[in-house]
C-alpha cells in the first residue's frame, strides 16, 4: 500500500470535471495519508489488512456465476450484481429489466460513457472527506458502481438487491476494488435496496465503497447492508446522506464476518423534521474487527434520530462503534437517542463504545448509552433449571441479543434469512461447550 | 421422593445452612416458613443447583440418586421444579419457544419423541387456561414486561407444562394480590396428586390459606427448628416468628 500510495494512476478518458475532481479526491487522499492508530477516529482500528497488503486492482474473477446460491438475499428482488467492482449487465446475474417507470439504475462506468454531464451535479455536490482518507481513495479511483434515481413519488416496487460478489482472479494475488454508488429519491420517492456482499476467493479482497444518498422531501429509503466476507475480506464503506425536510433514511448493517470491516455513515438531517434510522448488528470472532462510525447532523428543526447498534464479540475479535450526534445551533425539538449493546463470549475480546453528543441548541431531546456485559448467569440458570441444556441455553440467549436488530427488519424473506445465519454464526466459545 | 440429611451450605465465605434436615414423600405438601436471612431461598436454590453455593457438608437424595451432583438441566429433566420467586426476564426469546425447548429437552431425556410445534402449542394452550393466562403471554418475551402477577402465573404455566415430580415453590405468593393469589393457588392445587411433592417456601402464612400443606417446618439460622401440621403455621401469622427464634436458639 505505501507503494500504492506513491504509484497510484487515475483511470483516464473521462469528461475533464470528472478527471478533475479525480485529482482532487486523489489529492486529499494523499494530504490525509493512510490512517494510523494515533489519526483521530481511527485509534482502536487497526487497518494493517488494507496498508500491509500489494493490492492489484481487481480483474475478472476465475469463476463466475454461482452467486444466487450464496446470497441471502432473495431472488425475486431486483438485483444488481458487482463482481470484483464490476457491475454485470442484465442477464449475467443482474436482473433489473423490470423496473417501474420512474425508476433508473444504471451502471456508473455506463453512465459516465454515454451521458456524463447527467451527472455533474451530483459529483459536483461534494462531500466531507475530512477523516475519511479511503472515501477520497474510492473517489478517486472508482471504475464502476450505481447510479440509481427514483423519480417524483414513484415507489420502488420491489426491492433492489445489490450483490457485491468477489472472487479471485487468474493471478491469485490480493485485488482491491473501489466502487462508488449514487442514490437519488426525489420528493415522495421510496424505495427498499438491499446490499449484500459476500467474498467467495482464498485471497485477500478489499472492498472500498463511497455512497451518496440524496433524499427529497418526504422520500423514504430503507437501506439494508448485509455483509459477509470470507476470513481474509476487508470492506471499506463511507456513506454520505442528505436527507430534506421530512425524509426518512433508514439502515441496517449485518456485519457477519471479514478480516477488517469499517462503515462511516454521515448522515445530514438538512430538511425540518427529517429522520434517520440507524441500525447495526456485528458478529464478531477470530481476530475480526468490526467498526461502525456514524456521524448524524441535526442541521434544521425537529429532525429525529434512532440509532442502536449491537456486536456479539468471541474469541479475540473487537468491536469499534463511535456515534456522534452533533445538533447544530437552531435545530431546536431535535430527538436523538444513541444506544450500543455489546455481548462479550470470550474475555479476550474488545470493544471500544463511544456514543456521543455534541448539543447546540437548548430545546432537545438527547439520550445515548452503551453496555459491554457477559452473558446473563440469572437468565443461563433460568432456562437451564427448565431442564434446557447449557450449551442450548447459551446459544438461545445469543440468538436473543441479536435477534432485536433482525426483528426489526421489515422484508419478511430478508428477515428469515437473517436469523439462519445467526443461527449458523454462533460463537465457537459456545460450540465448543456443545 | 426427597431427603436432605443434615445439609451444610456456604455462599461467599458464609455460613448460611447449617444442618438442615427434611424429608418429603410423594403426594406431600411441605411448608418451609421462616423469617427473612433464615436461609429459605438458599434451600431452594441449592435444591435447583443455582452456582454460587458451596456444600460444605451434608446430602440431599432425590429418587434414590444424589442430587447434587446433577446439572441444574440434569435435575429439571429427573422432574425438580423451582418457581422463582423473582422470575428472570429473556427479552428475544419467546415464551412458547421456550416452553417447547424446555418441554422436548424433558420428553428426549425419558427417550420419548420430541413434540412438533403445532402439536405443542395445542397442548400448552389447553395449560395455560389452568392459570387464565391470555395465550397471547406465549408469543411475548419470557417475562419481559410482565407485571409481577403475570410473571408468577408464567411460572405456574411452567409448572404445568413440565409436570414435575417435586416442585419447589420460593415465595409464589410475595407480590401477587388476593385475586392473583388465588389463581396461582388454584393451579397449583389442580396439579397435586399422589405422585407429585410440593415444597412451599413462604415467609407469610397467607398462601397457605390456599394452598393447605400437611407439614409446616420453621427454618431459622440455617435449621429447622420446629415441625408441625398446618396449625403452626397459623400461630406463626399470630405470634410472629421471635419466640421460635428464642426456642429454637441452641443452648
Amino acid at each position: 500500500m505505501t507503494e500504492l500510495l506513491s504509484d497510484l494512476s487515475l483511470p483516464a478518458g473521462g469528461a475533464a470535471w470528472l478527471d478533475a475532481a479525480r485529482a482532487a479526491a486523489l489529492a486529499s487522499f494523499r494530504a490525509q495519508g493512510l490512517p494510523t492508530l494515533k489519526t483521530e477516529g481511527w485509534r482502536f482500528t487497526p487497518i494493517d489488512a488494507v496498508s500491509k497488503t500489494d493490492f492489484e486492482a481487481a480483474r475478472r474473477p476465475r469463476i463466475r456465476g454461482g452467486f444466487g446460491s450464496r446470497a441471502l438475499c432473495p431472488i425475486t428482488f431486483h438485483r444488481v450484481v458487482v463482481q470484483n467492482g464490476r457491475v454485470l449487465p442484465g442477464g449475467e446475474g443482474s436482473s433489473y429489466s423490470g423496473l417501474p417507470a420512474g425508476v433508473r439504475v444504471q451502471s456508473l462506468a455506463e453512465a459516465l460513457r454515454d451521458d456524463p454531464d447527467s451527472l455533474k451535479t451530483a459529483f459536483s455536490r461534494g462531500f466531507d472527506q475530512d477523516g475519511l482518507p479511503f472515501a477520497s481513495l474510492a473517489a478517486a479511483l472508482f471504475q464502476d458502481g450505481l447510479v440509481i434515481k427514483v423519480a417524483r413519488h414513484v415507489r420502488l416496487d420491489k426491492p433492489l438487491g445489490v450483490l457485491f460478489d468477489s472472487g479471485d482472479n487468474a493471478s491469485g494475488r490480493p485485488q482491491m476494488a473501489h466502487v462508488r454508488l449514487l442514490i437519488m429519491l426525489e420528493e415522495g420517492a421510496s424505495a427498499e435496496i438491499v446490499e449484500e456482499s459476500v467474498g467467495s476467493g482464498s485471497a485477500r479482497f478489499w472492498t472500498n465503497l463511497l455512497t451518496q444518498v440524496a433524499l427529497g422531501e418526504g422520500a423514504s429509503l430503507k437501506h439494508y447492508r448485509l455483509q459477509r466476507e470470507n476470513e481474509h475480506g476487508v470492506q471499506t464503506s463511507a456513506s454520505f446522506i442528505e436527507a430534506g425536510p421530512r425524509a426518512r433514511y433508514e439502515s441496517h448493517a449485518f456485519s457477519f464476518g471479514g478480516e477488517l470491516v469499517r462503515s462511516d455513515l454521515r448522515v445530514r438531517l438538512a430538511g425540518a423534521g427529517a429522520e434517520c434510522a440507524l441500525n447495526g448488528l456485528a458478529l464478531v470472532r477470530d481476530r475480526e474487527v468490526v467498526d461502525h462510525h456514524s456521524r448524524v447532523e441535526h442541521a434544521s428543526l425537529g429532525g429525529t434520530t434512532r440509532q442502536l447498534y449491537k456486536a456479539v464479540l468471541d474469541e479475540k475479535a473487537r468491536y469499534v462503534f463511535d456515534g456522534l450526534v452533533d445538533v447544530r445551533p437552531g435545530a431546536q425539538k431535535t430527538d436523538a437517542w444513541v444506544y450500543n449493546k455489546n455481548l462479550l463470549v470470550s474475555e479476550d475480546a474488545d470493544v471500544h463504545s463511544n456514543p456521543e453528543f455534541r448539543i447546540r441548541a437548548d430545546d432537545v431531546s438527547c439520550k445515548h448509552g452503551g453496555t459491554i456485559g457477559q452473558m446473563s448467569l440469572e437468565s443461563l440458570f433460568y432456562l437451564q433449571s427448565r431442564g434446557v441444556g447449557a450449551a442450548d441455553a447459551r446459544r438461545m440467549l445469543v440468538y436473543a441479543f441479536g435477534s432485536e436488530m433482525i426483528e426489526r427488519v421489515g422484508l419478511e424473506p430478508l428477515r428469515v434469512a437473517l436469523a439462519a445465519a445467526l443461527h449458523a454464526r454462533m460463537p465457537e466459545a459456545i460450540e465448543e461447550a456443545a | 421422593m426427597l431427603k436432605i440429611k443434615d445439609l451444610h451450605a456456604t455462599a461467599g465465605g458464609k455460613a448460611i445452612l447449617k444442618g438442615l434436615s427434611l424429608e418429603v414423600k410423594p403426594g406431600e405438601v411441605h411448608a418451609i416458613m421462616g423469617p427473612n436471612g433464615s436461609g429459605k431461598s438458599t434451600l431452594s436454590y441449592v435444591l435447583a443447583g443455582r452456582g454460587g453455593y458451596e456444600i460444605t457438608g451434608g446430602s440431599v437424595e432425590y429418587q434414590g440418586k444424589d442430587l447434587l451432583s446433577l446439572s441444574p438441566e440434569e435435575r429439571a429433566r429427573e422432574g425438580v421444579f423451582l418457581a422463582f420467586q423473582y422470575p428472570v426476564e429473556i427479552p428475544g426469546v419467546s415464551n412458547k419457544y421456550f416452553l417447547k425447548a424446555a418441554y422436548n429437552a424433558q420428553r428426549k431425556h425419558r427417550g420419548e419423541p420430541e413434540m412438533d410445534a403445532g402439536a405443542f402449542l395445542k397442548f400448552v394452550k389447553e395449560k395455560a387456561k389452568l392459570v387464565e393466562m391470555d395465550p397471547a403471554f406465549l408469543n411475548r418475551s419470557v417475562n419481559e414486561g410482565f407485571s409481577g402477577g403475570e410473571k408468577k402465573r408464567n411460572e405456574i404455566l411452567q409448572l404445568a407444562v413440565l409436570e414435575p415430580k417435586l416442585s419447589i415453590l420460593d415465595e409464589t405468593d410475595s407480590g401477587l394480590d388476593i385475586d392473583a393469589l388465588k389463581i396461582v393457588a388454584n393451579g397449583i392445587n389442580k396439579m397435586r396428586g399422589p405422585k407429585r411433592a410440593f415444597v412451599v417456601v413462604t415467609h407469610y402464612q397467607r398462601l397457605l390459606d390456599y394452598i393447605v400443606p400437611d407439614f409446616v417446618h420453621v427454618l431459622s439460622g440455617g435449621r429447622i427448628v420446629k415441625s408441625g401440621g398446618k396449625m403452626l403455621a397459623q400461630q406463626l401469622e399470630k405470634e410472629g416468628y421471635g419466640w421460635i427464634e428464642t426456642e429454637g436458639a441452641p443452648a
